[in-house]
């Protein structure tokens, strides 16, 4: 997959980023396309219920034969919510291989950050969600008190201690703590080395930005310098892509019928008979 | 002849004319014409020369025909213009246009001389017999069709074309001869055809129609005759019509012809009422398992060919016709065919006939597309009220019957539920879900929520009796196979490129290298979540067009409440006293809410107790009776109990509510019908009063010995008998018996049934027109105190919960249904179906409550049979041929193995097993993929 990164038009309100062709794995149902807005919009809470595991350990037998059903469910619909909370500047991507490991990308928008495109992977465990909070690597550590300066790792564990499922919200909102709130040894006298050291840090994972990906894997983020030869088209599909997306909903496929005036719970409702023909 | 013409130089002659001048042809043409002309004068009482017949001789009318006729023609004479004729008119055929578009010379000449109006004159002066006009009929078919200029913009050609076709409209001579007709048929459909391409002829065609003061539009009104006609005669009429209805979609004109002076609409829509009443009013049966009529059954029944053939050209004539033609056949075909036809047909006396009716309702529907028709066929079911109940009603309380109307009702709610309709849904279910009292309070907020841990996935497939369980069944029945369960990337390469060191160890200390291991997996529920993912999607889409989500907030709830209430009060509900079948009734006859009861339920006098739960027993066993409990008088339930008995005696033990015996079957079925419908009238005039119940029963005991040939006078004596028989086995439920069962399952039905009782005299009245005054508050009003889900609901996980004593293709069509429900993506139907968290009211029973009720029956069942886990595997292998050679009857007709042994179809028990484990994988597949799925689809 090839996300490709516009640096000139960048904006605050649009990002462009996302899978510019979808391939098919077997094991994957085909995901839509991530088409982020900035503003989230219906993020719905998830109670947490009790876990299959749990439940089912009674029932011999069927949990053994359909527990790597439910794990690969629950992690695709832990995906689903990802599309659908549409973090802004944040995109993930499962791995070909596993869903159990994510490639993501994010984009920094403002704040001591700002023009920083940090990628990372997530590495879910494999007794979800019943198991340790996922792991978050920075492909390049990032200067950051919750990152690891050395092995890249964020430190997720304060953002799970009680909601264990609102991962990927609470990562996002980590990452843009503002670090004198926190205690940093050394930094907390010396904003102004700290804020140095962080554009410093932006400045070399962004120098590595076009660089391959970590793991081999069709499925991983990769960035490339513009090149209209690859990426206009991409662009301009991604562009067209509400208007197909309407004309799809209009097309041939649709079967449905409905002669209910909106607002009314009355059939026939509707005055004029529409003809879909 | 010009049969010769047509039959002999089709061919031949064509290959000899290539390569021979234009002005050689033309001078043969005018050779023969000399030849003819000749002929013609000779025998012209007038004498006239040239084109003297002008178009004002009054022509057109059949009466002017006789004064053209002067003495006999030599029949040398006659031939001998056949032959010039048939000679011209392939001149002509061939010629080829002139230069830009003119007229070629021998067509010209055909023009000036008007040489077709005197040939159509010539034919007159002869007799003008059938044959004559079979003549001039293919002369034209053979002129326009095969003609390389256009002919029909010179009114020297269309005028004796109309004129020839009037004299076949009004032909005094009574009607034409097949031949004609044949010929006549095929000729207008070739002007149609020139018509469809090429839309300025339209114009001629009517003024020319004005000058013979003919119909207008005579083409179009010649066709109609021949609307119904079957065979080809008629497809070709009905081809015609189609390239006309599609021209009036363009031309107002036309358009406003069709729908105003001519009797198009009404006789297309009278005739299917015609075509109706010659179909067949009950149907062989070829088995039980029948449920709907299939290409197979229906191209066996000519007239029911023929009825379909008009309904689809009903439904192609509102495709493509004029909004103003298709809402005149519209209303023509609901107020000339269904209300008039149909419904009195769906209430016919006999199971036989209702469920006849019922399987072509169905295929109906099954067979138009057509918006605007579905629209007319569906507020028919949805709206129309015969004997003041909806036909939707009626309908769903004969899911419940048992015998072959039960599952040829299902059958129609399959393809009801497969349109995706809007309207249908809320009608049927959704209604009784918005207001959402089926669910605790708390749950409403919940209620959008997926299964995003596939915990209600993991709830139902924990269901799999232990005897099913995956480990227990052994290959090729249980589909294992191993998948490579990788865990992270593959470890052979991680990244080619040097960076970081750290990064790539700690990808090699665990986060990414192989912790894929092989899992056994059972790989048919694969194929269960990629079906349930491609119907939820298909309906996911199909809905876009729904006008709100069904969501729990939209339709607000509390609104829809209110006027649901207000809508209810406002009529005189009659309440079920009319329904037939319905489950609400068997059920809980004893559970009797106190001031209801009192109102519209006189019950004379309170039996024992045991009685009272013996007759609930009996007729839930019956379920075939339709009983009110007031009407529950002592024959009509020894009646029941009598054929219930005989299926006993006859050896169908407990199954017999499913699969009476023939004999039995037989009865029970003329007899409640009946009865019922005495019940229903008498019900209606006494409802809310204590009629007089002596009266009532002795009407029914006259119904009664019309239609069976019981000796009455036995009838309580075998009732008590039965009494013992039945009381003894229901006070015993832990026999070890495949009849132990019944009660103990009816029982559970119970709770569930009681709320029936209670809502139902609300809910079939909740459509009603809203009131423009106020509404007084309806005593007893307890509608929506009581939590329902809907009768639709209600009865089919009724009989959902009586799958061990189904038979399997009830178990298909059933689960087959739910699964349908399934995958519509409305939160209020996906949190009642699938989320086995949802806590729902005491007296709303879920399906995965009723799912657990069969678990545990199956259990108990699998348990008392030693032999049950060798059946359960013959059964399995069975069902597995079944598929597979259903498969290969798709494709080609080639028999397929059958397994060693063949579980006999009455083990229903060891069937709906296999059954119910492939059920729960069916739904837990749902229930995943609705997880992920439940968003408007993104681009595929």
């Amino acid at each position: 997959m090839t996300v490709y990164h516009n640096n000139s038009s960048r904006s605050d309100g649009e990002e462009q980023g996302g899978p510019g062709e979808q391939r098919s794995s077997p094991a994957h149902p085909p995901f839509g396309k991530k088409q982020l807005p900035s503003i989230p919009k219906n993020a719905v809470p998830i109670t947490k219920a009790a876990s299959p595991a749990s439940s089912t350990e009674s029932a011999n037998g069927t949990h053994a034969s359909y527990g790597p059903f439910y794990l690969e469910y629950s992690l695709l619909a832990e995906f689903t919510l990802v599309i659908k909370q549409r973090l802004p500047g944040i995109y993930v991507q499962p791995s070909y291989r596993s869903t159990l490991m994510w490639f993501g990308v994010i984009f920094i928008r403002h704040g001591l950050y700002q023009d920083g495109v940090f990628k990372f992977t997530v590495y879910i465990p494999d007794n979800f969600p019943d198991g340790d909070c996922p792991r978050v690597i920075f492909d390049t550590p990032v200067f950051h008190p919750l990152v690891d300066s050395v092995s890249g790792e964020l430190d997720v564990r304060r953002a799970f201690i009680k909601k264990k499922k609102k991962k990927k919200k609470k990562k996002k909102k980590s990452l843009t703590l503002p670090p004198w709130n926190l205690n940093l040894k050394g930094y907390d006298k010396d904003f102004q080395l700290f804020k140095s050291k962080v554009v410093d840090s932006v400045k070399l994972c962004n120098s590595h930005l076009f660089d391959q990906p970590k793991i081999d894997d069709p499925f991983a983020i990769s960035f490339s310098p513009w090149n209209p030869a690859v990426h206009e088209e991409a662009k301009d599909k991604m562009f067209a892509y509400k208007r197909l997306h309407k004309d799809y909903n209009k097309g041939p496929l649709v079967s449905g019928l409905s002669w209910v005036k909106p607002g009314s719970t009355q059939p026939f409702s509707k005055e004029d008979i529409p003809l879909q023909t | 002849m010009t049969s010769m013409v047509v039959n002999g130089k089709r061919g031949g002659q064509s290959l000899v004319l290539k390569g021979v001048d234009p002005e050689t042809c033309m001078i043969v043409f005018k050779n023969h014409w000399a030849q003819v002309v000749k002929i013609l004068e000779k025998h012209d009482p007038l004498r006239s020369n040239v084109g003297g017949l002008g178009g004002g001789h009054g022509l057109g009318g059949g009466g002017g025909l006789a004064s053209f006729r002067f003495g006999a023609i030599p029949g040398d004479e006659a031939s001998a213009v056949q032959n010039y004729v048939e000679h011209m008119l392939f001149l002509l055929m061939e010629e080829e246009c002139g230069q830009n578009g003119a007229m070629g010379p021998i067509l010209e000449f055909v023009v000036m001389e008007n040489v077709l109006e005197r040939l159509f004159i010539w034919s007159l002066r002869r007799e003008f017999t059938d044959d004559m006009k079979l003549e001039q009929l293919k002369m034209y078919e053979m002129l326009i069709g095969q003609a390389k200029q256009p002919l029909l913009h010179h009114k020297p050609v269309l005028k004796p074309l109309m004129m020839l076709l009037s004299s076949c409209s009004g032909s005094p001579s009574g009607p034409s001869s097949s031949a004609v007709e044949t010929e006549l048929v095929l000729l207008l459909n070739q002007l149609c055809c020139v018509l469809a391409k090429d839309p300025s002829v339209l114009e001629l065609f009517f003024h020319t129609s004005e000058d013979q003061g003919a119909a207008n539009f005579l083409i179009f009104s010649l066709l109609i005759p021949f609307i119904h006609r079957e065979g080809s005669v008629g497809q070709q009429a009905r081809d015609a019509l189609l390239l006309i209805m599609a021209l009036s979609a363009e031309n107002q004109v036309v358009a406003k012809h069709i729908a105003e002076n001519t009797y198009f609409c009404p006789v297309l829509a009278t005739g299917l009422s015609g075509l109706y009443s010659s179909l067949p009013t009950k149907l062989d049966v070829p088995s039980e398992e029948w449920h709907c009529l299939h290409r197979e059954d229906w191209q066996q029944l000519p007239a029911l060919v023929q009825f379909l053939n008009s309904l689809e050209f009903c439904n192609a004539v509102i495709q493509v016709a004029h909004p103003s033609i298709r809402d005149q056949l519209v209303g023509y075909i609901h107020n000339g065919f269904l209300v008039p036809v149909l419904a009195p047909a769906l209430h016919k006396l006999t199971l036989e006939e209702v469920m006849t009716t019922t399987a072509y309702l169905d295929l109906f529907i099954r067979s138009v597309s057509e918006p605007a028709l579905l629209h007319t066929l569906l507020s028919f079911i949805l709206l129309h009220r015969h004997d003041n109940v909806h036909i939707l009603d009626t309908l769903v309380s004969r899911i419940n019957t048992p015998f072959q109307l039960g599952t040829v009702s299902l059958a129609l709610f399959r393809t009801l539920i497969g349109l995706h309709c809007e309207d249908v849904m809320l009608q049927l279910v959704f209604k009784y879900l918005i207001p959402c009292n089926h669910m605790m309070l708390s749950q409403r907020r919940v209620l959008r929520e997926r299964d995003c841990y596939s915990v209600s996935a993991a709830k139902l497939l924990a269901l799999t009796p232990s005897c099913c369980s995956p480990e227990v069944i052994p290959p090729p029945l249980r589909q294992l196979d191993s998948i490579l369960w990788s865990k992270g990337t593959d470890g052979s390469h991680i990244g080619t490129m040097e960076s970081k060191e750290v990064l790539s160890e700690e990808d090699d200390c665990g986060n990414s290298c192989v912790i894929g291991s092989e899992i056994y997996l059972d790989v048919s529920y694969l194929d269960y979540l990629c079906d349930a993912q491609n119907s939820i999607s298909h309906c996911i889409r199909a809905c876009c067009v729904w006008s709100a989500p069904y969501d729990g907030e939209n339709p607000p709830p509390e609104e829809y409440q209110r006027s649901t209430l207000e809508e209810a009060d406002l009529t005189a509900t009659p309440g079920l006293l009319e329904l037939e079948w319905d489950d609400s009734y068997d059920a809980c006859p004893t559970q009797p809410h106190p001031e209801e009861d009192q109102e519209t339920r006189p019950i004379p006098d309170e039996p024992p107790k045991h009685i009272q739960e013996l007759r609930r027993t009996a007729v839930m066993i019956v379920k075939g009776s339709y009983i009110e409990e007031s009407e529950f008088q002592n024959d009509v339930m020894v009646y029941d109990l009598v054929a219930q008995k005989d299926a006993h005696d006859s050896g169908n033990g407990y199954h017999a509510p499913s699969k009476p015996t023939e004999p039995a079957k037989q009865e029970v079925l003329d007899g409640p019908v009946t009865d019922q419908k005495t019940a229903n009238s008498e019900s209606l005039m006494s409802n809310g009063l204590s009629s007089p119940l002596d009266e009532m029963d002795s009407k029914k005991r006259g119904s009664q010995s019309e239609h069976k040939s019981l000796e009455g006078e036995d009838l309580m004596a075998q009732y008590e008998e039965l009494i013992r028989t039945l009381g003894a086995q229901h006070s015993s439920p832990a026999k070890a018996d495949g009849e132990l069962k019944s009660p103990t399952v009816l029982m559970d039905d119970e709770e569930d049934e009681i709320d029936f009782n209670s809502f139902s005299p609300e809910t079939p009245e909740t459509e009603k027109l809203p009131s423009p005054f106020g509404t007084k508050p309806r005593s007893g009003s307890r509608g929506h105190a009581v939590p329902f889900t809907g009768p639709f609901l209600s009865v089919l996980l009724s009989r959902l919960e009586n799958m061990p004593s189904n038979s399997l293709h009830v178990n298909l069509l059933l689960t087959g249904i739910l699964a349908q429900l399934a995958a519509y993506p409305q939160p209020l139907l996906r949190s009642f179906l699938l989320n086995t968290n949802m806590v729902f009211q005491p007296s709303v029973r879920s399906l995965y409550q009723v799912l657990a009720s069969v678990k545990n029956q199956i259990e108990q069942w699998s348990a008392n049979n030693k032999d049950f886990p060798e059946l359960l595997t013959a059964a399995q292998h069975s069902l597995l041929a079944r598929e597979s050679s259903l498969r290969a009857d798709r494709i080609k007709k080639n028999p397929t193995i059958q397994p060693k042994t063949v579980v006999p179809l009455n083990e229903t028990e060891v069937y709906a097993t296999v059954l119910f484990t492939e059920f729960l994988k069916e739904l837990a597949a749902f229930a995943q993929e609705h997880s992920i799925l439940s968003y408007p689809p993104t681009e595929q």
